[in-house]
């Protein structure tokens, strides 16, 4: 009892001696360099607004470090500008600028160093190597922060938030363009990545590799290099997101390779080269999304197995799926297929005769990509619609049984 | 004279199709042959030409591995990686000094460093906390 009176008092006491230290020209204390020296645990630093190239900040003791107006910290294209290698360290509202470029240990905006509750909030990062870069964390916030960069073709860049190693994060609205990959996951587990826009960055907008059980919800991934790709990892749930505008030969909504057991819910797929690219992809379950004016709205490569089609709206896409062996592994039910000219005596509103969501046409360009020239003429559609009477080249059981007559209000 | 001249454009014409030497990669643009993610840092690439001349392009000398071990039909005819220490600059496998692990970060976790030289290996073995390995090894660790 008496212990914990103790414990309790100088709980009270350590609050009440937590101090604040201000740095800006009109004070004492006019470095940021100084104020970490002075500080002890607990206490907050705050930083007025004003132009800080002070070199690497590093900070070592479990601080809030506040920035009143953005006062700008500026690497000046020699250092990473800010480290943490703190416990429970708040970095909140700074404009952080050209970092180190393209040296071997990659200098970045914000790099954290194996720390646990670390909150990076409200901050605004320009022209970095690397924006944020959470090494070996737990229960991590980045929340907030606006990461542009002015990355090039033909140029090395890094990641806007770069995560690895680590588990329990949270990635909530920040807004990310111009980096190579928006979003990096590697070998992070139960995190969750949430009301983000991640555009026109150089590769992808979201790239996952060996990261199982995480989720990501509510994002934009608009105008990347190459759209999302989520390789190498199980159990991840995709919610309510948008992939648009992922042109390129090699440009996809999402890439999935090497997954499994994982939730595609809800998500918008438009104007890609094609919506979704599935290799070695298995169990996985694609419910209620909307594919609408791809190239392809789904290519699924013969590596894939046991996964689910249920419930999509495919509209206006020129191929609504694509493969490239004869082998069918997966089911397609109750989708919308625009294309479909079944009819519906019973009036359940499922089509009576199965569809075929593989075209003849489809499959040929797959084989020889050069046949898109022959696209719409005149003897390619008498084909396509000889094939659809009898399969001879598609495989005559990748179909939909009861394809949807009305498209989802999705 | 004419006959000559028409012979030698032939053969001339033969010996450019299918060229040997390794192709130079765009970055950012060129999608790797395995594992389908655009190529993004050159200092780990890797490329494999068949018999045939056909190129095929790498992140990674672990995709170059897999892909080769993968594929049983076409015969190759050379393996190249890219020098650690340059942009776009491959050197024959088996003419590379390569090292592995340490703190060598490559995109598919081959973690494969090359060199052209031995001097070159030796010095950023320390720097790198690698271990040096051939190419024999690695390929059979795959």
């Amino acid at each position: 009892m008496k212990n914990l009176l103790l414990t309790i008092c100088a709980l009270f006491f350590s609050i009440a001696n937590a101090k604040t230290i201000a740095v800006g020209t009109q004070f004492p204390c006019k470095k940021i360099k100084q104020a970490l020296l002075l500080a002890v645990d607990g206490d907050t630093i705050l930083v007025y607004k004003g132009t800080y190239k002070e070199g690497n900040i590093l900070i070592s003791k479990k601080v809030v470090f506040l920035g009143k107006d953005f006062p700008t910290l500026d690497g000046q294209q020699k250092h990473e500008v800010v480290s943490i290698s703190a416990d429970s360290v708040i970095v909140k509202g700074f404009r952080i600028i050209n970092s180190g470029h393209a040296s071997l240990d990659d200098p970045c905006g914000i790099k954290v160093y194996d720390c646990t509750f670390v909150k990076i909030e409200n901050n605004i990062l320009n022209n970095n190597f690397f924006g944020i870069y959470l090494q070996n964390c737990r229960n991590c916030l980045v929340k907030n922060n606006k990461i542009t960069a002015y990355g090039k073709q033909e140029q090395l860049i890094g990641n806007g938030i770069h995560c690895w190693k680590s588990d329990n994060l949270q990635i909530i609205a920040n807004k990310i363009s111009g980096h190579r990959d928006g979003i990096y996951f590697e070998f992070v587990t139960q995190s969750v990545i949430w009301r983000n826009v991640s555009n026109k960055n150089i590769r992808y907008g979201l790239h996952f590799m060996f990261s199982n059980d995480d989720a990501y919800i509510t994002n934009v991934f608009k105008n990347n290099g190459a759209g999302v790709a989520v390789m190498f990892t199980k159990n991840v749930k995709m919610y309510n997101n948008y992939f648009e505008e992922n042109w390129g030969d090699s440009a996809y909504g999402l890439l999935l390779k090497e997954i499994a057991d994982s939730y595609i819910f809800n998500n918008k797929f438009a104007r890609n080269t094609s919506g979704i690219y599935m290799e070695g992809t298995s169990r996985i379950k694609v419910e209620k999304n909307v594919f609408e004016s791809n190239g392809w709205g789904m290519k699924i490569q013969a590596s894939c197995m046991d996964n689910e089609i249920v419930n999509n709206n495919y509209m206006k896409n020129t191929f609504d799926i694509s493969t490239n062996g004869s082998l069918v592994l997966n089911t397609f039910n109750a989708n919308y297929w625009d294309k479909y000219e079944g009819y519906d005596l019973d009036k359940n509103d499922l089509g009576d005769v199965p569809y075929h969501p593989l075209s003849l046409f489809a499959i040929l360009t797959e084989n020889t990509p050069s046949a898109m020239l022959l696209y719409r003429s005149f003897m390619i559609t008498l084909l396509d619609k000889s094939e659809k009477v009898l399969p001879s080249i598609t495989p005559d059981n990748f179909i939909d049984k009861t394809p949807l007559m009305k498209s989802l209000p999705l | 004279m004419k006959k000559i001249f028409l012979t030698l454009l032939a053969i001339g014409f033969l010996m450019s199709c299918g060229s040997k030497e390794p192709k130079p990669i765009k970055l950012n643009a060129d999608p790797c042959d395995f594992c389908k993610m655009t190529i993004s840092n050159s200092k780990f690439a890797a490329q494999l030409i068949t018999q045939k001349g056909r190129h095929y392009k790498f992140d990674d000398i672990a995709c170059m591995i897999q892909f080769a071990k993968s594929n049983t039909v076409v015969p190759y005819e050379a393996f190249f990686v890219n020098d650690y220490l340059k942009d776009n600059s491959f050197i024959p496998v088996e003419k590379s000094f390569l090292l592995r692990g340490g703190t060598i970060n490559s995109p598919m976790r081959g973690n494969c460093a090359a060199f052209a030289t031995m001097g070159k290996q030796q010095e950023y073995q320390n720097q790198l906390h690698a271990e040096a390995i051939t190419w024999k090894e690695v390929y059979n660790s795959y």
